[in-house]
């Protein structure tokens, strides 16, 4: 199953000292942190509230309907390939390189960058 | 340099407030020139053994745009490098000087204490997994062969049906790969703090306290996980991080 495309992959671990995406700095600093309550917190209004709009809840018929189109658009015929390789000669096959992966990753990229488009708008004033 | 001017006297008006970023030990503690929010130095209150990292701040509302958040974090990761240090949540203002030692300094002295010698050789490692999206549908078409039956379909029910299905095999393995990196992962730390909220095709989101001496068993553990998924699960690992998931105190 994994093994199928585990061909493709390139940078499945992303080593960094610091975080670098805004969503990863304001789950470390607005979510984390020491907070004693008898401090004056002068809070960025609304902050909270927007990060949280900012994730995507799972269960609602939006998100069955997208993931029925993502399944519906799935090109199987290189992964279908590769897991016949697979369950044939026991190994290595996995090869699902080229446009398929292409646009998969230019969604998720562009999905992400709406989410830190949200987030950056949190963090604007 | 001067430490801090002493807090104005005589009319009540305040024209300056003292952001906060942590606490640290006095003996390590240091000021950082120009590193603080609107380019403030940072400069530590002292208190008996401890020291609050702190700059001033214009009274009222904190910003907090992506350049602050990142000022917070770096002030704290440099105050880390030279030492242990207790990073507060990003927003903290008190008046002046006095507010932030008899408020803060003062009547929480013995468990600062306390948490940053339980700290001193501790560090924070952020963990994020996601799946790639088409891998794990394909996988579950694979695997489900009502998914698989009703791929193609067009109508509305169908559709939702597919969907609701697939959302169904997604939660499903995302739990199972969570609690399979959670245990192997955990195993090597001190402590895990796990983000509940759920964000699309993220298997984990989770920090872990660990060790330093242990910070290399934990990396050879990630990279064996990492590439053991690779193609499926893409991770993200950040760290050596100021502990900011693990400075709980007592609440009151």
């Amino acid at each position: 199953m994994a093994v199928a495309t585990r061909g493709t992959a390139s940078n499945y671990l992303q080593r960094a000292p610091s975080p670098s995406g805004l969503a990863d700095v304001v789950d470390l600093i607005l979510d984390k942190g020491l907070v004693i309550d008898a401090y004056v917190r002068v809070a960025v209004i609304g902050i909270e509230l927007l990060t949280i709009d900012a994730r995507i809840v799972i269960a609602s018929v939006d998100t069955y309907l997208r993931f029925a189109e993502a399944v519906n658009r799935l090109d199987l015929t290189q992964t279908e390939a590769a897991g016949l390789a697979e369950l044939r000669d026991g190994g290595g096959g996995g090869n699902g390189d080229g446009k398929a992966k292409g646009m998969v990753e230019g969604a998720k990229e562009k999905a992400s960058d709406a989410k830190e488009g949200l987030k950056e708008r949190v963090g604007r004033d | 340099m001067a430490l801090k001017t002493p807090p104005k006297t005589g009319a009540r008006e305040i024209s300056t407030s003292l952001y906060c970023y942590g606490v640290t030990w006095a003996e390590t503690a240091r000021p950082q020139e120009a590193a603080g929010l609107a380019g403030k130095s940072v400069e530590p209150v002292r208190f008996e053994e401890l020291a609050a990292l702190t700059s001033e701040t214009p009274p009222g509302k904190v910003r907090a745009r992506r350049a602050d958040l990142m000022c917070h974090f770096d002030v704290l990761s440099t105050a880390f490098e030279r030492g242990t240090v207790i990073p507060l949540r990003f927003g903290m203002v008190f008046d002046d000087e006095a507010t932030l030692v008899e408020e803060l300094l003062r009547p929480r002295r013995d468990e600062l204490v306390v948490l940053l010698r339980e700290l001193g050789d501790r560090v924070e490692l952020r963990v994020s997994a996601h799946y790639r999206e088409e891998a794990i549908l394909a996988e579950i078409v694979r695997e489900n062969p009502r998914v698989a039956r009703l791929r193609g379909e067009r109508s509305q029910p169908l559709l939702i049906e597919l969907g609701e299905l697939v959302a169904r095999e997604v939660q499903a393995r995302t739990n199972r790969d969570a609690r399979g990196i959670l245990e192997r992962l955990g195993s090597l730390a001190l402590g895990r703090e796990v983000d509940e909220e759920p964000i699309e095709h993220q298997v984990l989101r989770a920090s872990f306290l660990v060790e330093r001496k242990r910070i290399r068993a934990f990396d050879a553990a990630m990279e064996d996980i990492a590439s053991g998924q690779a193609g499926r699960i893409d991770f993200k690992y950040v760290g050596p991080l100021p502990p900011h998931s693990f400075v709980g105190l007592e609440a009151g």
